[in-house]
């Protein structure tokens, strides 16, 4: 199945574009990490044994397409039934025959599966008309939920390695990298550093062998942009990659990903033999003589490798520890060799950039931060899920328009971006838009594109504790600050969450993370303090009640909050007593109960089971 | 490497005055070192050996070391040891077939001849011309005898 | 040659030296516990900060691990700086956290006048400060038999899997260049035991003074082509024996010429 030429590679778009027309109808089934999670498996294993059953006219199976992440996981599991764009929500598998027998063997629709606004209460047919899709801008994430997750043909009928045909015959490597710079794409794994002039001095570098690494670590808690890309359109990232190689002079590359993501690994190695197969990785590339392989590289299971230097030490077979880089990894890197470690979305973007050229994805968004970024928006926004927008937008129209708002119409209290070295950003703070600068004066940080919304039931306290926590756990330890310094910080945190602090305890902890920030090594640890500083700066007065007052405000820090049954709304129905795993509450059936404050431990069960709203966190 | 040291026993008195300069010519501290050079009884009635690194062309010392703390100086001949390197595993002491890489206990390190960084003082000290360090040219040994 | 400026004073340096080294040379002391010349830099201790600036970062200073940081033309350097202080003394702070009970740490902390840490002591202290000399010192010799296990707070030295470490020799390089002496050995007899291995001391066939381990003899007669019996007898019998041979040399010499 070799293309040994770029017509050849034409002809073969063609083809499979005709397949794809040839479909009357398609069945896109997401299996996204949302909707996997929520039970895609089965509805897929549905379709195929009831379409196998059913054997319907002008349908074949292959019009089943098993897909990435669509966006909307709030509302998955998601179906959509092209070529009209129909879109079913919170599908299960006994919806599954009624799918096929309503929309494929006749043109109607199932109303009951379809999106309901919010707002309007209306159902909404089209996903294009829905608001959280029509705001998007999507293209490093163009593919997903379009295409076939396994099948590269997918991928060539969407005008895939189009861009590689055009950089290998067309561009000089020098040209590629001009492309780069260009564009003003920045490393969409948060450092923001220049892509194109990362690709110039790695070419320039003298010594050899170049090497291509790709990031898919990943790390950050919430994110799930790069899963979604390496899952669900890992052709994209190959292609990024074999053009990064081309410009730079690279025969090897990698491709790291974390140790969490089985299926990513599975995919991308799917995608990387298909590649082969098709003479588009390994020896004489489209026949163009340039030749490169990419292998599968898989973490151990540690957030610090996240970081460049340490991430190459993992690939090489070494512990994952950071190191001080005075000599850059793009002179110094994988086996002390000049090495270009891109992320997974950076490197999604590039076949675009080379097809549309960088002037074009340069008028997207502002001037210092080009092109578009991906959010995994999650939390307490109504519509949870994976967006795609210009840079430049505000968190005020990602949590709003596009987010919907918040969950049930919650006051809106802080929205957490940048994963552990990002913080928190309120409510005065929304109307800043999102890119590489914006957010870092504010005192958080764009990041990886992780964005946690966050209520009013949310404390800021427990939430820095939380990341404190996360990251004194993922420290590789090496340097004394990080190892020792974030866990003294972590413990401070842990005095205010248990109202044992003073306000000199607070002092300490400024001045800690200072010190910490100056005397980390590597980006963890500089970067640490953050969730605290962030806190501190905008919540103060939260601290500050649960050290001078030693109270919760939000309801969360089980040493400063009890639950107490409001007497009036209790009718005794007895549900809370069944849940309660300590048996602190009593009362007899009828009766008002009554929680044993000795005996509660706060974890809440009560509060969540009771349909009478009778008991109140204070 | 123009100069080696000579050691001709036959004119050595045993009055240790090499022994000495060493020390003082070698401080840590601020405190007298270990002496490099030792005069040993050569097993005859008033025969005294000084017994010191011979600098040896193909040195087990430097052989020994793991961490490449021993190094020949081209500017001085002597095979010098990095003490900022050593990590006193006493390879080289063991290594050594002359027993000329030493141990000083008092200040816990390992030491050896360094010919004093080109000018030994154990030869300019000699009363009795036992100990000489001449260009190796001019050096006849059968004049000594 | 490359000319930079240390506490106000403009000195010379080669091109590819670390600023520790220059800094050592003037004269300077700062402290730099993981730092040891046999081995590679490594930046663990973070002790020896320094601030740097250059006149065209207008008033912008970084804070970088002088034992890492290449020498740069113009580079303008504060050993002492207040901030400097206030780093090194959080560092020693935070390590008399980890470490109560070392008398090491505790110097040094007193230098730096903190006799208490003002943080939350460790539960029985551990004199360990991970700056890794013991390992990457096992590595430099080729031996690699023990290696830093785990990862952050919980990070410790050991060998593999906690047991006798196949590949040591009982050289004790790793014991005697740990900056807090945590790691016990011990030679009794003709035996000594480290990292809970045992092994033979070489007795000298002279004298019977113990030398090195048999291991260590062995693994450096083979590496490093020295032949096995010089490592039979110690260095004073060595000396002993040359003296003897030189003077059997000039007694011989001496009938020769009567």
């Amino acid at each position: 199945m070799r293309i040994d030429s770029p017509q050849r590679l034409q002809e073969l778009q063609k083809e499979y574009v005709a397949r794809e027309k040839s479909f009357a109808k398609k069945v896109l089934v997401c299996c996204g990490p949302g909707c996997l999670a929520s039970g895609a498996a089965q509805i897929v294993e549905e379709f195929k044994k009831l379409l196998k059953k059913k054997r319907i006219k002008k349908f074949s199976v292959e019009a089943l397409k098993e897909t990435g992440c669509h966006g909307l996981c709030q509302q998955g599991p998601l179906v959509v039934i092209e070529p009209k764009g129909i879109f079913y929500t919170k599908v299960k598998p006994k919806h599954v025959e009624e799918i096929i027998e309503t929309s494929i063997r006749k043109d109607e629709v199932v109303t009951d599966l379809l999106y309901t606004d919010p707002k309007t209460g209306q159902t909404i047919e089209r996903y294009a008309d829905i608001d959280f899709y029509s705001r998007q801008h999507r293209i490093a994430l163009r593919n997903l939920g379009k295409i076939s997750q396994y099948d590269i043909r997918d991928y060539i009928a969407q005008g895939g390695y189009q861009a590689l045909a055009k950089a290998l015959t067309t561009m000089t490597p020098d040209e590629v990298v001009d492309e780069m710079t260009k564009s003003g794409l920045r490393g969409r794994g948060g450092a923001g550093f220049s892509t194109g002039r990362k690709w110039a001095t790695c070419l320039k570098a003298k010594e050899q062998p170049h090497y291509v690494i790709c990031n898919g670590d990943e790390g950050d808690p919430g994110a799930f942009m790069d899963r979604a890309i390496m899952e669900g359109d890992p052709h994209s990232v190959l292609e990024g990659m074999i053009i990064c190689a081309y410009a730079i002079g690279s025969k090897d590359g990698y491709i790291y990903v974390r140790e969490e993501y089985p299926l990513a690994v599975q995919n991308l190695q799917l995608a990387i033999d298909q590649a082969n197969e098709y003479g588009l990785l390994g020896e004489n590339i489209l026949g163009n003589g340039f030749s490169f392989n990419i292998k599968v590289s898989r973490g151990g299971g540690a957030f610090v490798c996240g970081e460049s230097s340490a991430l190459m030490k993992s690939v090489a077979g070494e512990v994952g520890e950071p190191r001080a880089k005075y000599v850059r990894s793009v002179l110094k890197g994988l086996f002390d060799k000049p090495t270009v470690l891109n992320n997974v979305e950076s490197l999604a973007n590039v076949p675009v950039i080379i097809s549309e050229g960088g002037e074009q994805f340069a008028s997207l968004g502002t001037p210092k931060s080009t092109g578009t970024k991906a959010f995994s928006l999650v939390g307490k926004v109504c519509n949870t899920g994976l967006i795609e927008v210009p840079m430049g937008t505000t968190l005020r129209e990602i949590i709003y328009d596009i987010g919907g708002g918040i969950q049930n119409d919650r006051p809106f209290k802080a929205v957490q971006t940048g994963g552990p070295s990002g913080g928190c950003l309120p409510e005065s703070k929304i109307n800043l838009p999102v890119d590489f600068d914006s957010l870092t004066e504010a005192g958080s940080m764009m990041g990886s594109g992780g964005m946690i919304v966050v209520d009013d039931r949310t404390c800021v306290v427990d939430l820095a504790k939380y990341f404190l926590s996360f990251l004194v756990e993922e420290s590789c330890g090496k340097c004394t600050p990080c190892r020792e310094g974030l866990y003294q910080l972590h413990r401070l945190a842990v005095k205010i969450s248990e109202g044992e602090a003073t306000e000199a305890d607070l002092d300490k902890m400024e001045k800690l993370s200072e010190m910490i920030i100056i005397g980390s090594l590597c980006g963890l640890g500089k970067s640490g303090p953050n969730p605290f500083l962030s806190t501190i700066r905008y919540f103060r007065d939260e601290y500050l009640a649960h050290i001078k007052d030693k109270r919760c405000p939000a309801g969360v820090c089980r040493a400063l909050i009890r639950y107490e049954v409001i007497t009036d709304k209790c009718d005794g129905c007895m549900a809370c007593i069944s849940t309660c795993a300590v048996h602190a509450i009593t009362g007899k059936k009828g009766e008002v109960h009554v929680i044993d404050q000795d005996k509660c431990d706060k974890c809440g069960a009560c509060y969540a089971i009771c349909t009478r709203h009778a008991i109140e966190v204070i | 490497m123009n100069s080696r040291l000579i050691v001709t026993p036959n004119l050595c008195t045993g009055c240790r005055t090499c022994e000495l300069a060493c020390s003082f010519a070698h401080p840590v501290n601020g405190k007298l070192g270990r002496s490099r050079i030792t005069v040993l009884d050569g097993g005859m009635k008033d025969l005294w050996v000084p017994v010191v690194c011979m600098q040896c062309d193909d040195p087990a010392c430097v052989k020994s070391c793991l961490v490449d703390a021993l190094r020949l100086n081209p500017e001085t001949g002597a095979v010098e040891l990095n003490q900022e390197k050593c990590v006193k595993c006493m390879a080289c002491v063991a290594a050594c077939p002359f027993g000329c890489s030493l141990f000083d206990d008092q200040h816990n390190m390992i030491i050896k001849c360094d010919l004093c960084g080109g000018d030994p003082v154990c030869a300019r000290f000699c009363p009795s011309g036992a100990l000489t360090f001449k260009p190796i040219a001019s050096a006849k040994l059968k004049e000594s005898a | 040659m490359v000319h930079l400026t240390i506490n106000g004073k403009v000195v010379q340096a080669t091109e590819g030296e670390m600023l520790l080294a220059v800094i050592r040379r003037e004269g300077i002391e700062i402290p730099a516990l993981c730092h040891h010349e046999a081995v590679e830099p490594f930046g663990a201790c973070r002790l020896c900060t320094v601030e740097i600036t250059k006149e065209e970062w207008d008033g912008w200073s970084n804070f970088v691990t002088s034992c890492l940081y290449p020498v740069e033309d113009n580079l303008i350097v504060s050993t002492h700086s207040p901030t400097v202080i206030e780093l090194r003394k959080t560092l020693i702070d935070l390590q008399l956290a980890r470490s109560p009970n070392s008398p090491e740490i505790r110097q040094l902390a007193e230098e730096y006048g903190i006799t208490k840490t003002s943080y939350e002591e460790i539960p029985e202290g551990d004199n360990c400060i991970l700056c890794g000399l013991c390992t990457r010192i096992c590595d430099q010799m080729g031996f690699a038999a023990i290696s830093t296990v785990g990862r952050g707070h919980g990070k410790k030295v050991a060998p593999p899997l906690d047991e006798a470490p196949p590949d040591c020799v009982g050289c004790l390089a790793c014991a005697l260049n740990c900056p807090t002496n945590v790691i016990e050995f011990t030679d009794e007899g003709n035996i000594r035991t480290i990292w809970k291995k045992q092994f033979e001391l070489i007795t000298c066939t002279k004298c019977g003074k113990k030398t090195i381990t048999k291991d260590f003899a062995k693994a450096l007669s083979e590496s490093r082509n020295i032949p096995m019996s010089y490592f039979e007898i110690c260095d004073e019998c060595h000396r002993k024996e040359l003296a003897q041979t030189m003077g059997r040399i000039v007694s011989w010499s001496r009938e020769a010429v009567s």
